[in-house]
């Protein structure tokens, strides 16, 4: 029997599947934070991004779409098809697109940037694929599109191969865990070390810069990454090490709450009513700067943040990356 | 074919959106919460031996629903022998029918709360079918009157402020109906008392059942079940065969372990009931129905459950205890409560709902409005991989498995 699901579904796995990316964003543009750094495209260690740090300020134009569209109507459907039936219709995405702030774009485009001179900073070396850097699919497999991701991983792990790295290092943590825990099923001989960007910064966090005051800082611990990866004592490491006052949650660690990001292409109001709750909860810890280190996370609390609120969110990255400028 | 479930899940996505603007639903489930972690941390405190008999529990559980056909056997033979009446229900209709052909027409039933009969809709059956049905737990009294379903499985009528009790009672009993607590506990007290006294039939549920024994241990703080099952001259027990454990020992392990994660460190009644009111004080001779009920039956329903047992990926959802630790974690159950679930609520209902009740279509958009962030794993006293199975039945709905 055959299922219609909601748009959104179709137009998310489609793109996946014919552009190696959840919004069909183009190669050129989701590795356009990499012009200034000249990453070899060979190496020991691959810098993966993924895309999604990239496509965050679109998800919310997409949900923007959903939120004021009935789903079941023609126009949303056009709105939907995005790149995906451009040429059936002659509807533009980029006229979707553009209605996202410079700003944002920016800010999300930079964390990769800031990422990579962080890690370089600390002495590690790494290469990227660049234009051809792949979305890992792991919103194929969150979304029961198990089938098509055992074709889509091929063409990933492809890429990555070329690369001829060992070891591949996650800027977020739901790539690492799709290739940690589910490619190795999909893909004979899948033997990569799968690091996160966490992992490496925890290592070498005494070669950090301090803080020039100890600020006070509350982790948003990811689900993925407290939960399915296990890691958390390492961010607070992190933090304390460069001479943050940590401030903890009443939910933290493996019992944080999520942030309500993984509904919110179906549910997107739902999904905000829950990242600011998350917010809230956050900032009894006693300090409104919250940290995440995870790119749904940092665009679901960023949400969640009320109008005027005081609170700072933002991802471990973009404040680690503070420290490197001065 | 082709199952267009677009519209279900706008409205799904409306009803979502409404509960979690309603202030009475947040406020309750937010006490709620803070009470229940509250108390589970200082009651493991107390008993700190918990965690690992909740780790027995577990390997009790999987290896009584690798034997399900025969524990299903030996219990039914141990009822028998005790004077009661056993039956086996593979569907719904089945179960009802049952249940209808002991009970009969113009009847008065006392009923305690159970999900099992939430999943039959076996107050309305009943009804529809000429009998007069009195939910005895107050949680579900308050929803009989109002025509609502539970929103949460242990405190059903937990959206319900007292404001709106007394409301509601005031009109039922035609008289003034304070919005004080106490007021409202004692008159629905002293209603039921008188029901439960002329009742023709009770029926309750079960937590767990002892195969060996055939004794079925019901769990309760109202102390209604003790009435419901005591007072009328028939009792029923109806229970889904996912209850069943080997042995009398093994089914007071598994007891504990359910009260304590349901936030108690010892509720305030156990029953364990095996077979009918039975005494031998004149002449040695076994006389039935001495203070309690003369008629004793045991309904076991499958209606799904066995299919799951069979289903590698899913059969751990039968080891679900109904402690209910895992909707008080579950982000989404926190703003909308039972507006997140069919009959069975949380991520494990949603699973429930593929299964048992409801099937896949209705399972479907619940299915996706999980967040599979995992925090009910962690509270789950077994241990459950929701997360898991939720990934499971999304693939099944995207490539059109709907039969479950």
């Amino acid at each position: 029997m055959e299922t219609k699901m909601p748009m959104v579904l179709d137009v998310i796995s489609e793109n996946i599947i014919k552009h190696g990316s959840p919004l069909a964003l183009k190669g050129s543009e989701v590795s356009s934070w990499a012009k200034e750094l000249d990453l070899p495209a060979k190496g020991d260690v691959l810098f993966y991004t993924g895309g999604e740090y990239q496509m965050l300020p679109f998800i919310d134009s997409l949900v923007k779409t959903i939120t004021h569209l009935d789903q079941g109507s023609k126009v949303f459907s056009m709105m939907m098809g995005a790149r995906n039936i451009l040429n059936k219709t002659g509807f533009s995405p980029e006229k979707m697109y553009a209605s996202v702030l410079a700003k944002d774009k920016d800010r999300y485009n930079s964390v990769c940037f800031k990422a990579a001179k962080v890690l370089k900073e600390l002495g590690y070396e790494f290469c990227y694929s660049g234009n051809e850097e792949l979305y890992s699919g792991a919103l194929l497999y969150e979304l029961g599109y198990l089938q098509d991701m055992e074709d889509y991983v091929k063409r990933v792990v492809e890429v990555i191969k070329k690369s001829g790295a060992k070891t591949i290092v996650c800027l977020s943590p739901h790539a690492a865990e799709v290739f940690k825990f589910v490619y190795p099923k999909m893909v004979e001989g899948f033997d990569f070390e799968i690091r996160t960007y966490v992992d490496l910064v925890w290592e070498r966090r005494d070669k950090l810069a301090k803080l020039q005051s100890a600020e006070s800082v509350v982790i948003h611990d990811s689900c993925r990454l407290a939960r399915e990866l296990g890691i958390h004592q390492e961010l607070r490491d992190i933090l304390v090490s460069i001479g943050a006052d940590v401030k903890e949650a009443p939910m933290n660690r493996e019992w944080t709450s999520c942030c309500g990001g993984p509904i919110k292409i179906l549910f997107p109001e739902l999904s905000h009513v829950i990242g600011e709750r998350r917010v809230t909860e956050l900032k009894e810890s006693g300090s409104a700067h919250i940290l995440t280190s995870c790119p749904y996370c940092l665009s679901a609390l960023e949400a969640g943040r009320a109008k005027g609120d005081s609170a700072v969110v933002e991802d471990l990255i973009e404040f680690l990356y503070r420290g490197v400028k001065a | 074919m082709t199952v267009d479930l677009r519209k279900d899940f706008v409205n799904y996505a409306k009803s979502l959106n409404a509960a979690s603007e309603d202030k009475n639903i947040r406020t309750a489930i937010s006490r709620a919460v803070t009470s229940y972690r509250n108390t589970v941390t200082e009651t493991l405190e107390r008993f700190p031996h918990t965690p690992a008999l909740a780790e027995e529990v577990q390997e009790i559980k999987r290896q009584s629903m690798a034997n399900l056909d025969n524990l299903l056997e030996t219990a039914m033979a141990s009822v028998e022998r005790n004077k009661g009446k056993a039956f086996y229900a593979k569907d719904h209709q089945a179960a009802l029918d049952i249940a209808l052909g002991i009970i009969g027409k113009g009847k008065t039933v006392v009923k305690g709360k159970s999900m099992l009969g939430e999943e039959l809709h076996l107050r309305e059956y009943l009804e529809d079918n000429g009998n007069e049905v009195w939910e005895t737990d107050l949680g579900e009294f308050i929803l009989q009157l109002r025509k609502e379903r539970p929103m949460h499985i242990l405190s059903p009528s937990i959206h319900v402020p007292r404001e709106q009790v007394a409301e509601v009672f005031t009109k039922f009993f035609g008289k003034v109906v304070p919005p004080d607590i106490a007021e409202e506990v004692k008159v629905v007290k002293e209603f039921l008392r008188e029901k439960y006294f002329t009742a023709d039939v009770g029926i309750s549920g079960a937590n767990v059942v002892a195969a060996d024994t055939g004794a079925m241990v019901i769990i309760e703080n109202e102390g209604n079940v003790r009435l419901a099952t005591g007072a009328p001259p028939v009792h029923i027990v109806m229970v889904g065969v996912e209850k069943l454990v080997p042995t009398f020992q093994e089914a007071m392990k598994v007891a504990e372990v359910t009260w304590r994660y349901a936030q108690y460190g010892v509720p305030g009644y156990v029953n364990i009931v095996s077979g009918p009111s039975k005494t031998g004080d004149i002449e040695k001779v076994t006389t039935y129905g001495a203070h309690g009920p003369k008629e004793f039956y045991v309904i076991f329903v499958d209606n799904g459950r066995n299919e799951m047992a069979h289903e590698e990926k899913f059969s751990q959802a039968l080891h679900c205890l109904r402690c209910g630790g895992c909707m008080y974690e579950c982000p989404v159950f926190q703003v909308t409560a039972g507006h997140f679930g069919h009959t069975y609520m949380g991520g494990i209902g949603a699973i429930w709902t593929a299964f048992v009740s409801g099937g896949m279509e209705k399972a479907a958009p619940l299915v996706y409005s999980c967040l599979r962030c995992g925090r009910c794993v962690e509270r789950c006293p077994m241990s459950i991989n929701v997360p898991a199975m939720i990934g499971e039945l999304r693939e099944r709905v995207i490539y059109g498995k709907l039969e479950g």
